[in-house]
């Protein structure tokens, strides 16, 4: 019974994660994108701004979020199990 | 002479912010060390660590209010990347930064109560706490303002180059100034939000990336805190000036961490609401004579 849950979880672990990383990627493209727009194009003063107080943070976080190591999926397991075994 | 277009100014000003501010950092830790007869890192050591951060293992607690933990970390790079704008690339108005820095405060407050770790949330607690005493010197604006008739930087600094630097019309705004900045030093007798009595303060459960992405905007923040003080104060610096000015400020600031010791909070607000005082009821009295 605690196995399927721990697996339950470790699965759904899994999913969460890929979702980021997909997700992290779009952002990265689309910051990079915006910023390459605005480092060509020369638009209007107030959209650099917006493309830089956006496109920036987002795409360093981004850039992190796909860079960034993860752990073995063994390990995955210890690290959602609960410590407490129940009396 | 090389013409950059806005967005190139922007990239090439927040890169230099980051870079210089990490090296500022790690020149603060080395002076401290040999004040304290240590080796001590080297002085690339804080940039290292903030590019290591980045490759290093990263997971989330599972007590983290998401994705509030994580934008909470963005929100602190969007807010010193507009500091980075509103300073350097366009000398802009100063009660945007002093907007930027009251965020900044914010920021301290949510990052520790979005980990859902006791010491975050202590951190986030004395975040509200030092507030109460950092928001007051910063109104060291006001003074600049009642002296200069704007709050422009662009125009004071123009002013500065008619009538001479405002360090010598209004020094207790000045050393009011400069008592925010200590605050904002890592193991400044003031840092009571990330002291070492609470591990990290609001940093404390955000690893790996976060953590590196964190530290990207501390740096330019103590890039830019250091530029409104100069910039404000002494006028307008080659950039070698402001190198020097800078490198000169870390060192004093490293000389004070050196032989102080980190107060406990209720000594922290006593002593900054004390030099709030202090200089805002003299620098008035030095205004009207």
């Amino acid at each position: 019974m605690n196995n399927k849950i721990i697996s339950g979880i470790t699965h759904q672990t899994g999913e969460i994660m890929d979702k980021l990383k997909v997700a992290s990627y779009l952002i990265f493209i689309i910051s990079i994108a915006g910023i390459v727009y605005a480092l060509l194009f020369n638009p209007p003063n107030w959209v650099v701004y917006a493309i830089s107080i956006i496109f920036i943070p987002a795409g360093i976080l981004s850039f992190g979020l796909i860079v960034m190591a993860r752990g073995p999926k063994d390990d995955e397991e210890d690290k959602t199990r609960e410590p407490f075994i129940g009396y | 002479m090389i013409i950059l277009n806005l967005m190139a100014n922007i990239l090439l000003n927040v890169l230099v912010a980051f870079l210089v501010g990490s090296v500022l950092f790690g020149l603060q830790r080395k002076i401290m060390a040999r004040i304290q007869m240590r080796p001590g890192p080297p002085i690339i050591q804080h940039l290292l660590h903030t590019l290591k951060f980045f490759i290093k293992e990263s997971s989330f607690p599972q007590t983290a209010a998401m994705p509030f933990y994580i934008a909470i970390t963005a929100m602190l790079c969007v807010i010193w990347v507009s500091a980075v704008i509103v300073g350097p690339v366009t000398e802009g108005s100063l009660l945007l930064i002093f907007a930027i820095y009251a965020l900044h405060k914010i920021v301290e407050h949510n990052a520790g109560s979005s980990s859902g770790s006791p010491y975050g949330k202590l951190s986030c607690v004395r975040a509200v706490f030092s507030a109460a005493a950092e928001v007051p010197l910063f109104a060291v604006l006001i003074i600049i303002y009642f002296k200069t008739g704007t709050m422009n930087i662009g125009q004071i600094v123009s002013l500065q180059a008619v009538s001479g630097p405002l360090i010598y019309s209004i020094p207790l705004a000045a050393a009011m100034f400069f008592v925010l900045i200590l605050s904002k030093a890592p193991y400044s007798p003031f840092a009571i939000t990330k002291g070492k009595d609470i591990i990290s303060g609001y940093e404390t459960e955000h690893f790996g990336l976060l953590r590196g992405y964190l530290m990207i905007s501390e740096s330019i923040a103590w890039y830019m805190l250091l530029w409104v003080f100069l910039t404000v104060f002494i006028g307008g610096l080659s950039p070698l000036w402001y190198l020097v000015g800078m490198v000169v400020m870390s060192a004093i600031v490293a000389l004070i961490n050196a032989t102080t010791p980190i107060l406990n909070p209720n000594h922290s607000i006593m002593m900054q609401v004390s030099f709030a005082i202090i200089g805002i009821v003299g620098s008035f009295v030095l205004l009207l004579y």
